[in-house]
């Protein structure tokens, strides 16, 4: 079944100084679908990814040319237009890192963080959406009697999971996933697998990854990377998880 | 490869027991100057009376109460202009202007008090005296805000340096979230710099306590109590200075002994009780 399009680049070129780290960058990527970006290290994977919620602008240095339009709240928006804040793109296209970051506050108020920057402060709605967001990374059972510990604790694979359901609490039109299974066991990198297969049916992900036994376990697409190049037309993958 | 190892641990060693032993021998020496007028049971009489040398009063309270008054109401205006200086150079300020904020704040560190106290008593003492209508202008209020322009560089490098050591992992995080430089600053960056906010802080008091010319050419130097912040003090560094200037033997120069006595107890302690606090905080994280 054909998906319409979340995301598109044209002529996407992006700088760090003077080097050109991505080149002429043209793609389409499909709603509610897990799309794999592989390759090898320092190929510009990860700076695809930051580009997509403009994470870049924080970084001294960098530039960008070309046009991205994300499709949010039903309407197609050019993500580098000045108009659409990076903080409202942000809280729409969510992120998780290789590394686990939780921050150092307790596991309730790591996943309320982002309603709090939201400037949402009901006490029942934020409750709510906490329990909720914990409950869909299946963390809830692990950690409902201790929401008041540092989140910093938990192990790596809750850690991962706890980063999940904070970018999960806004309700996130678009999850990038940088290496998100990286750092974790195989039994943690099964249970995010399985959590990722889950959530595409609400959002559209977009992961990195150098695992090729996951990227065809959950993928539905796959592009590579090379030298700052996509060089693979996409793959479809015939996926058990396809909606 | 053992010995040159070896050789840089003895060094270092070395060198750390020797700052012990410099710090302790200090404190004895302190000590030892100090016996003369605390063996006689003085020590109530130093601690709470006035000076009079001419009655064989030697008491150091006026000058201990405006060494404190001085050094906190500095530390108060000081530390939320250091603070925000180090926010907008952490975070909001653009890079060449960041760059620019952090030499000049720098080059501020290494301006010598007297310049300050010298610009001061030609532009705000006059002010002052106006603005008060009676008195030379030279009193507490005139002298804590230059030992505030004077340690806020020291605390503004500080505050820098303890935000710049929170973890890129966590600052990425909040970026990621959607927050903004303010709330990347209160949620994240001060939570986790506070350890060495707190240290900057310590320094910048210890500093103020220490500094001898900018109360010395503008708090006034009087001896006598205080009760107000418009009036005239001495604090326990001008006391020290302006008795060596005029005496060398008699018991109005041994009492500058036990002014150098409590400057160091007085900064031990402090020291210490932050250092216990922020362990403690440490712990609790």
């Amino acid at each position: 079944m054909e998906s319409p399009i979340k995301i598109s680049t044209q002529a996407l070129c992006f700088y760090y100084h003077q080097q050109q780290v991505l080149h002429d960058i043209s793609l389409q990527l499909p709603t509610n679908r897990i799309t794999a970006i592989t390759g090898p290290s320092g190929s510009g994977k990860s700076t695809f990814l930051m580009i997509l919620n403009r994470l870049w602008e924080e970084i001294e240095g960098c530039s960008i040319s070309g046009k991205v339009t994300v499709e949010l709240d039903g309407r197609l928006q050019d993500i580098n237009n000045k108009a659409l804040p990076a903080r409202v793109l942000r809280r729409k296209v969510g992120m998780v890192f290789q590394q686990p970051n939780p921050l150092p506050m307790s596991i309730f108020k790591n996943i309320s963080f982002p309603l709090r920057l939201a400037h949402i402060s009901d006490k029942n709605q934020t409750g709510h959406a906490v329990e909720n967001a914990l409950r869909q990374v299946h963390l809830w059972d692990e950690v409902k009697d201790r929401l008041n510990d540092d989140g910093r604790r938990l192990s790596g694979g809750q850690q991962q999971r706890l980063c999940l359901a904070r970018a999960l609490v806004l309700k996130p039109e678009v999850l990038l996933l940088d290496e998100p299974t990286s750092s974790l066991d195989p039994e943690a990198s099964a249970a995010i697998e399985e959590l990722l297969l889950a959530l595409k049916a609400q959002c559209t992900l977009i992961m990195v990854s150098h695992y090729q036994d996951q990227i065809q376990r959950i993928a539905d697409l796959r592009f590579e990377v090379r030298e700052g190049r996509f060089i693979s037309p996409h793959t479809e993958y015939k996926s058990a998880s396809d909606v | 490869m053992n010995r040159p190892h070896s050789l840089t641990e003895y060094i270092f060693l070395t060198a750390a027991v020797c700052s012990g032993l410099l710090t302790a021998a200090v404190f004895i020496f302190l000590l030892i100057f100090s016996l003369p007028l605390l063996e006689n049971g003085q020590l109530t009489d130093l601690l709470l009376s006035s000076w009079a040398p001419d009655k064989g009063m030697y008491g150091i309270y006026p000058m201990l109460m405006a060494s404190l008054t001085l050094a906190c109401l500095s530390l108060s205006i000081s530390f939320p202009i250091s603070l925000g200086c180090s926010f907008v150079i952490t975070a909001l300020a653009p890079a060449r202007l960041r760059r620019l904020l952090l030499s000049m704040v720098r080059l501020m560190t290494g301006i010598p008090t007297v310049v300050y106290s010298f610009a001061a008593l030609f532009l705000l003492v006059p002010l002052m005296r106006n603005i008060l209508g009676q008195g030379s202008g030279m009193c507490i209020l005139t002298a804590a805000p230059v030992l505030a322009l004077l340690i806020a560089p020291t605390m503004i490098i500080f505050f820098v340096n303890s935000f710049a050591n929170v973890p890129r992992s966590a600052t990425l995080a909040v970026d990621a979230l959607g927050g903004s430089e303010i709330q990347k600053l209160l949620y994240v960056m001060i939570p986790q710099a506070w350890p060495g906010i707190i240290n900057g802080v310590l320094l910048g008091f210890g500093r103020a306590m220490g500094d001898t010319m900018v109360s010395l050419m503008l708090a006034g130097n009087s001896v006598s109590p205080f009760n107000s912040l418009t009036q005239s003090a001495r604090s326990l560094t001008a006391h020290i200075a302006l008795v060596m200037a005029f005496d060398f033997d008699s018991m109005e120069f041994k009492s500058i002994f036990v002014c150098g006595l409590f400057l160091y107890i007085v900064t031990a302690l402090l020291m210490l009780l932050l250092r216990m606090t922020t362990l403690y905080f440490s712990g609790k994280r």
